[in-house]
């Protein structure tokens, strides 16, 4: 009942200064609206990766050259390394025969990097990247060629490639540019498919093979004078129950193919997620506590109004306690409108959150998820600001002295 | 026994050299259905009487007890809830908040009591009917006039149904006839029994009160018993005016003061700064206006 009263002051007062009331909620608005949207931008990215990952297959084994993770003695991921392509050499050719030749798997497939940009006599395009693999590259992949078909053993030595989306639609300005010309290093190549667009996730390191032209493995080999970097292999085992046997397997030929040398990593698709999860939590993390930072600045700029409030209603404070106001009812006053300050700024931070939200799903790639107990943490944390930030000047206000107080103009 | 108490009751202010004595060992008992005015220059000790017997202020010395209990060293919540439950205050610029209406600004002390809310609107309203504003229950106070405002701050005084009622110059800033009113109300309200302590400057006032204490530099130098509608003899001497100095005055003073120097060297010069304050002081000075 003491509260409803206090409600109702609070209400009033904050409506009857109005604009100095809703400059002092901008800063806990600013604070909520920007963890709020960080902290769901890295949710739906999550989301994304996720979906992505998944859409590959559980039973998909990745094989890249460098340490990528470090793992304890069980075996389970402990750490990422963020950078671990610096300073790491790609595998050769003998390194994928030997994870060829390992019992188990049905499909092994050398992602061959080779660099050059496509272009055709009008156009060319600086952002995809040339990959040189097998034919069961939609097989590991687990996706559609959209329109032709993928290169088959009868061309494993021809110049023919396939595309994703993104060329077609940049280097051909057109859908299905299927017996185009294209030209890579001088050589001429001719397109046999084009893929389904393929899911991608932003703020990832996951490859995005929209911009990806496919050759054929040997082909690559003899336009790079037989120079073979190979960034990651892509394998499939036969019993996808399996998994976990046929990496024990992996891990044993590889090491003896290079001779010993334990510096590349073989990731289960689960691990895969973990890791992306990983990165995206700390990298939200990180960003949605700089974001905090404006809470309490935010509270900071309550504390401020409220010392100024106090000081404007001494006699206010006067009166109240010559009729007969305890210090507590006056402390309890003053702490309510702090808290009515930051609960309606975080409030309507979170309604800004969520008109942003949908701005970010119209105007960028992005899919950010806003969950209730996110929405439910930023206002908890406001009020708490605001209720923190407001003992002092509710304090400042409750001791003041009732002679001095009514004699204030 | 007497409602209020007061044994050797006093109040300093500063510390060292610089103690200032406020109350001088004051001795006063108040009995139930009293009507006190209290006349005195400015400086003298007036409010802070007031102050204190209204637990607004805790004397340094001495021993109050109010309704036959030792008030003189309560916390101030304590003291928070004695005066909400047997004090009413009347100021001499009204005090009322400005953001709330009458109504709310009367019911305010039940409030703090922890009164609902229908009800304390309730008694608020019939306190508003007594003092005669029960027509401006929705008003704010800036819409009132002075004299009304008064009276609403008198109901606010009233609601809790208080012992004693202070009424700091209550009329200060009312005219001739917003004064009256105000007073015809205070005397009505004296007649069902409150104690009243009225600060004054305005001896006309004393003509409502059955008691008239006299204070000068913090002590109580005249209390007399009088009847309701006199003017108390010692209250009828005290000659109030306002102070009328202009710059011509000034002026003539000093120059009639630099005639009766025969010499005008440095020495004397200052002596004539010296002086001049302390003819200032010599004249008669009290203000209508009072002191706040």
């Amino acid at each position: 009942m003491l509260l409803a009263r206090n409600l109702k002051i609070a209400i009033d007062s904050i409506r009857s200064a109005k604009w100095r009331s809703l400059l002092t909620m901008l800063g806990i608005i600013i604070g909520v609206v920007s963890v709020v949207t960080t902290v769901s931008i890295g949710e739906g990215v999550k989301t994304q990766v996720k979906d992505q990952i998944t859409r590959l297959g559980p039973d998909l084994i990745t094989i890249r050259p460098g340490k990528v993770v470090n793992r304890d003695t069980a075996g389970h991921v402990s750490s990422v390394n963020l950078f671990p392509s610096a300073g790491t050499a790609a595998f050769n050719e003998s390194d994928w025969k030997a994870m060829q030749n390992t019992p188990g798997l049905r499909a092994v497939v050398p992602f061959n990097v080779v660099t050059g940009v496509p272009s055709t006599t009008e156009r060319s395009m600086d952002n995809s990247f040339i990959v040189g693999a097998t034919t069961n590259v939609p097989e590991v992949l687990n996706h559609k060629v959209e329109f032709g078909e993928f290169f088959n053993e009868g061309d494993v030595n021809k110049r023919v490639a396939v595309i994703g989306k993104r060329v077609a639609e940049q280097l051909f300005a057109e859908n299905v540019p299927i017996g185009k010309i294209m030209e890579i290093r001088g050589q001429q190549f001719v397109v046999r498919g084009v893929f389904e667009e393929f899911a991608t996730s932003p703020l990832t390191t996951n490859t995005d093979y929209n911009t990806a032209v496919f050759i054929p493995y040997e082909t690559s080999k003899h336009i790079s004078n037989n120079q073979v970097q190979i960034y990651q292999v892509l394998a499939k085992p036969i019993d996808p129950v399996a998994v976990n046997g046929v990496t024990d397997a992996l891990h044993q030929s590889i090491l003896t193919a290079r001779a010993g040398q334990d510096d590349f990593t073989i990731l289960k698709q689960d691990e895969n997620l973990a890791i992306a999860n990983n990165i995206l939590t700390l990298l939200t993390g990180l960003i949605a506590g700089i974001a905090a930072i404006s809470l309490i600045v935010g509270g900071i700029g309550i504390m401020n109004i409220m010392l100024v409030s106090v000081t404007e209603r001494t006699r206010e404070i006067g009166i109240r306690k010559a009729v007969g106001a305890t210090n507590k009812q006056i402390m309890s006053q003053f702490l309510v409108e702090a808290a009515v300050l930051s609960l309606v700024g975080g409030i309507i931070g979170v309604v800004i959150s969520i008109l942003a939200n949908y701005m970010l799903r119209i105007f960028t790639s992005l899919q950010p998820v806003i969950t209730v107990p996110i929405t439910l943490v930023a206002i908890t944390v406001a009020l708490v600001v605001g209720i923190v930030f407001g003992v002092t000047p509710a304090l400042r206000a409750a001791r003041k002295d009732p002679i001095h107080a009514l004699r204030y103009e | 026994m007497p409602v209020i108490a007061l044994e050797e009751v006093s109040k300093l202010y500063g510390f060292g050299d610089a103690t200032t004595v406020a109350l001088d060992e004051i001795t006063l008992n108040i009995e139930p259905g009293e009507f006190v005015a209290v006349m005195g220059p400015s400086g003298s000790g007036k409010s802070t009487l007031m102050n204190i017997i209204g637990l607004l202020d805790r004397p340094t010395h001495g021993i109050y007890e109010l309704n036959g209990r030792s008030v003189s060293r309560l916390r101030p919540n304590q003291s928070a809830k004695a005066r909400r439950d047997t004090i009413g205050f009347v100021f001499q610029s009204f005090n009322l908040l400005p953001r709330l209406n009458v109504l709310e600004n009367v019911a305010l002390p039940l409030a703090y009591k922890g009164m609902l809310h229908s009800r304390r609107l309730k008694r608020a309203a019939d306190m508003l009917e007594r003092v005669g504003l029960g027509d401006r229950e929705y008003f704010m106070p800036r819409q009132l006039s002075g004299g009304q405002a008064q009276r609403v701050a008198i109901a606010r005084a009233l609601v809790n149904n208080p012992h004693i009622l202070i009424a700091d110059e209550p009329t200060g800033n009312l005219d001739s006839a917003a004064s009256r009113l105000v007073m015809e109300l205070l005397s009505d309200i004296h007649k069902s029994g409150t104690t009243i302590l009225m600060v004054t400057h305005n001896p006309e006032l004393t003509r409502y009160a059955t008691r008239v204490v006299f204070m000068h530099d913090g002590s109580i130098v005249a209390d007399e018993q009088s009847e309701i509608g006199d003017i108390p003899k010692l209250a009828r001497k005290t000659h109030y005016s306002i102070p009328k100095t202009t710059e011509e005055d000034d002026l003539a003073g000093v120059s009639a003061l630099m005639q009766a120097i025969p010499e005008k060297d440095e020495a004397q010069k200052k002596a004539v700064k010296k002086k001049k304050p302390k003819a200032k002081i010599f004249r008669p000075r009290a203000t209508k206006r009072g002191k706040r």
